[in-house]
């Protein structure tokens, strides 16, 4: 006979969300908090500015952009009304995968959490980006992707 | 915001990534292009004596809420019932005994046998007054107080006195409470009647701190007294009734404190004063449709069905009382006396010195207690409202850390206190303030319906219409009778504050009126960089490093600069010139020497001769009066300095053409100045 699981375990200790500011930031905010709360974790917000080849990386970009500041100031707002503190962490890359991955592991994170809109490329296709499957193959903590539903992406 | 940025090392070389700090994060939250809200942490003060004071503050009145978190929780029937009615159902505990005070002078047992015949006309007055009330909860869904109703429908003169008789019916609903709580407390306890004002010192506090820390009325704190007094109230009626019916009601010996029998004509006069006595009961009627918007839905429909059922109830124990009161001939006693109240003599007569007795008394005094708290809900928003529509100062309308109006809470605590004192405590001394104001409440509120029922034409607008028609005429009626019978035993007070309260709002709503219109701007008119030359002025006691400070200020606004140093001795002004040419290149320094001793006087002529000295061809300048301050490091050292430059931006204030800047000097920055100057010795060492 196997063994059943501990399904009692928590499911995490410190979780780090990436947010981007889309729709499904709510979402994963809420179901972090949520689980959070049930097992006293902790919820780091990870929000990746990406910068490009033209400027160098400690150019003063996301400090001085209130887009990506609101990105995680909702994030709070968030985490407020479901009664849970979020630390909130801003950071400039050249590359968003390698430094959610970076960011987690620094952390000791036991869980990475990504929200995934959903969207197809020309012709069809279910387009998953390149940001998740880094993260899959290089994450050394549990990885939850929370896909938006389909309607909900169409409408959005 | 500009934030660090910390460069952080990454698992390959190419994924080096950068943490950017957040320094707006503790403070604000961005919600918007350009917009941010502040959080709790950017209203903490900074000083160690401004924290200590915001702990202490929070510790008793609670940490501060934030706007979103107000309750907004809709009522059901029966927990309105409790929280909308404490009010008026707990007047039945004085209404009784207020008639049977007035016809005791009469004599004669038999003129006591009209208390009966007065409290079913009161109750016949209740009726119509809920039946008229009912058409205000339909007509405004958003809450009909008689100041909306009468402004809206009659004019804001009308408004303004419904306001008023509202202000005075609230503080008088927290001072009768309050001392009939007391009094049924005392029925139990006599010795209380020796502590009555610290009792009431006590209850008012609690019932203001309550208040300040955001007590609202939905809580089950309401319903336990209220029903429980209307159940036990139901109770005695029924067994007296019994007790009626059944032969076995006799008349009981009088109480040792009781009033003795007058020798006085039963007349009609006596039997209108007993009428007004007894119309106390109709007090905290109006609630009902003051509360409207907090009832679930349909709002109107439950407002208007609770405010039957009220009535009824509240119609029901106070003929009740008044019949079981008549039927074992009980008489009040006397005033001052700390006796039992009448309903506290009903009570022990029913119950006997059972448990029920004293559960009675309990639920009599915190019904009224409660009736008191609603005057606290409905004080400061009616006092806020008029504040906003600029009829009261604008710090009534402002809600404090627990999203109360604390403004209001406040001044209503002291008045009603105040009033505690000045009437000794005393229930029956009170009390001919008190229907005054509820009546001419009802009256305006009524005509206002009237109108509103010709100006809206709803369907079956005209019977509306007279069933408010009759309520206003009735109460306008027993207006009259109650102002002419109750005036020379205080209504007298209530005719003379009504007009004062207006013309002191009307006052009020001026004077915002006139400050509106000269800060008002056209709305086309477009601001453009100011086009007049600017100058400075540098008042200088010497030369320390404010006065550099400002200097640095003022070369910032205008080159046109100088410093003026007004000085009583001759020798010090050259000393100080010569330091200043040499310390302070570039800006001239103008010395002015006041034999007579003055500063203020010198300096303000100086700035006269140099307004006068500007050429007439040319728009008047800007004159910038740069202050140098010295910034102490604790309050208690800064009562040592400044007292020249508070002094002179006092007189500068109302100058036209001139700007006061202040030039804060704080010890924090003397760094910028180091190495600290070396002390000159002086000639005497």
């Amino acid at each position: 006979m196997t063994a059943v699981p501990d399904v009692r375990q928590p499911p995490f200790r410190r979780a780090v969300i990436a947010v981007n500011g889309a729709s499904s930031d709510a979402r994963i905010v809420r179901l972090a908090c949520q689980a959070a709360r049930a097992s006293k974790g902790q919820v780091i917000a990870v929000h990746v500015v990406e910068i490009d080849w033209s400027l160098p990386l400690e150019a003063d970009v996301a400090s001085r952009s209130e887009d990506a500041q609101r990105v995680l100031d909702v994030v709070e707002g968030i985490a407020e009304s479901e009664h849970q503190a979020v630390e909130t962490v801003l950071l400039q890359a050249r590359d968003v995968g390698a430094a959610l991955v970076d960011e987690a592991s620094e952390r000791a994170a036991d869980l990475l959490i990504l929200g995934l809109p959903y969207r197809k490329r020309f012709g069809g296709d279910f387009a998953i980006g390149r940001t998740i499957p880094y993260v899959f193959s290089n994450a050394p903590c549990a990885v939850w992707v929370v896909r938006e539903p389909i309607n909900e992406t169409a409408r959005g | 915001m500009i934030g660090g940025r910390r460069p952080l090392p990454g698992r390959k070389l190419a994924d080096r990534r950068v943490r950017v700090e957040r320094p707006h994060s503790p403070y604000f939250r961005y919600t918007g292009p350009g917009q941010m809200v502040a959080k709790q942490a950017a209203s903490v003060p900074l000083t160690k004596a401004g924290r200590l004071i915001f702990r202490a503050r929070s510790l008793v009145f609670g940490r501060p809420l934030a706007s979103e978190e107000e309750i907004g929780e809709r009522l059901a029937k029966k927990k309105a019932l409790a929280i909308f009615s404490s009010d008026a159902i707990s007047s039945s505990a004085y209404a009784t005994e207020e008639i049977l005070r007035v016809l005791i002078i009469a004599g004669a047992a038999g003129a006591l046998a009209y208390s009966i015949g007065v409290s079913i006309a009161i109750a016949l007055l209740l009726t119509v007054v809920s039946f008229s009330y009912r058409q205000v909860c339909r007509a405004y869904p958003n809450g009909g107080g008689a100041y909306i109703v009468a402004r809206q429908n009659l004019a804001p003169i009308f408004g303004l006195i419904a306001a008023a008789a509202l202000l005075i019916d609230y503080v008088m609903t927290v001072a009768v409470s309050t001392a009939s709580a007391i009094q049924q407390i005392q029925s139990i306890l006599p010795a209380a009647y020796d502590y009555r004002l610290e009792i009431a010192f006590v209850s008012i506090s609690l019932i203001t701190i309550g208040n300040l820390r955001g007590l609202r009325e939905s809580g089950n704190i309401f319903a336990v007294p209220t029903y429980l007094f209307v159940g036990l109230a139901l109770l005695i009626v029924i067994g007296g009734f019994i007790r009626i019916v059944t032969g076995s009601a006799h008349a009981l010996p009088p109480q040792p404190d009781a009033v003795p029998l007058g020798t006085e004509q039963l007349s009609i006069f006596l039997l209108l004063k007993a009428f007004a006595g007894g119309s106390v009961a109709l007090t905290g009627v109006e609630a009902i449709a003051n509360g409207v918007p907090a009832f679930k839905k349909p709002e109107a429909k439950n407002a208007a069905n609770t405010m039957i059922t009220m009535a009824i109830l509240l119609g029901v124990i106070f003929i009740g009382i008044t019949i079981v009161a008549h039927a074992f001939a009980i008489v009040p006693s006397t005033d001052n006396s700390g006796g039992p109240t009448v309903v506290a003599l009903v009570a022990g007569t029913i119950f006997g010195a059972s448990p029920l007795f004293y559960l009675f008394q309990i639920a009599t005094a915190l019904i009224l207690f409660l009736a008191a708290n609603t005057s606290f809900n409905a004080f400061p928003r009616l006092a806020a409202i008029l504040a906003a529509d600029g009829y009261m100062p604008r710090q009534f309308s402002f809600r404090g850390d627990r999203l109360a109006y604390s403004w209001g809470i406040v001044l209503l605590a002291g008045i009603a206190f105040a009033l505690l004192v000045l009437f000794n405590g005393d229930t029956h001394a009170l009390i001919p303030l008190y229907s005054v104001g509820v009546f001419v409440c009802f009256t305006l509120s009524q005509s206002g319906m009237v109108k509103h029922w010709f100006l809206t034409r709803e369907t079956g607008w005209w019977w509306r219409a007279i069933v408010n028609a009759f309520g206003g005429v009735l109460t306008f009626v027993v207006l009259i009778v109650v102002t002419s019978v109750k005036f020379q035993n205080g209504a007298y007070l209530v005719i003379i504050l009504i007009p004062v309260l207006v013309a002191m709002m009307l006052f009020i709503q001026r004077q915002y009126s006139a400050s509106q219109r000269q800060l008002a701007i056209r709305p086309d008119f477009v601001a453009r960089p100011p086009h007049r030359e600017e100058r400075v002025v540098i008042p200088i006691p010497g030369l320390t490093r404010a006065v550099i400070q400002a200097v640095n200020v003022g070369r910032s606004i205008s080159d046109d600069i100088r410093a003026v140093f007004v000085s009583e001795d001759p020798d010090a002004a050259i000393e100080m010139r010569a330091r200043w040419e040499r310390q302070v290149p570039g800006v001239p320094l103008v010395v002015v020497e006041s034999p007579y001793r003055a500063l203020v006087g010198p300096f303000l002529a100086y700035l006269d001769v140099l307004d006068r000295a500007w050429p007439p061809d040319k728009p008047e300048p800007i004159t910038f009066v740069v202050v140098p301050e010295y910034v102490a490091r604790h309050w208690w050292e800064r009562i040592l300095y400044n007292q020249s430059a508070k002094r002179l931006r006092t007189v500068l204030v109302g100058r036209p053409h001139t700007v006061v800047v202040n030039a804060p000097y704080r010890r924090e920055e003397e760094t910028r100045f180091d190495p600290p100057p070396v002390p000159e010795p002086t000639s005497e060492t």
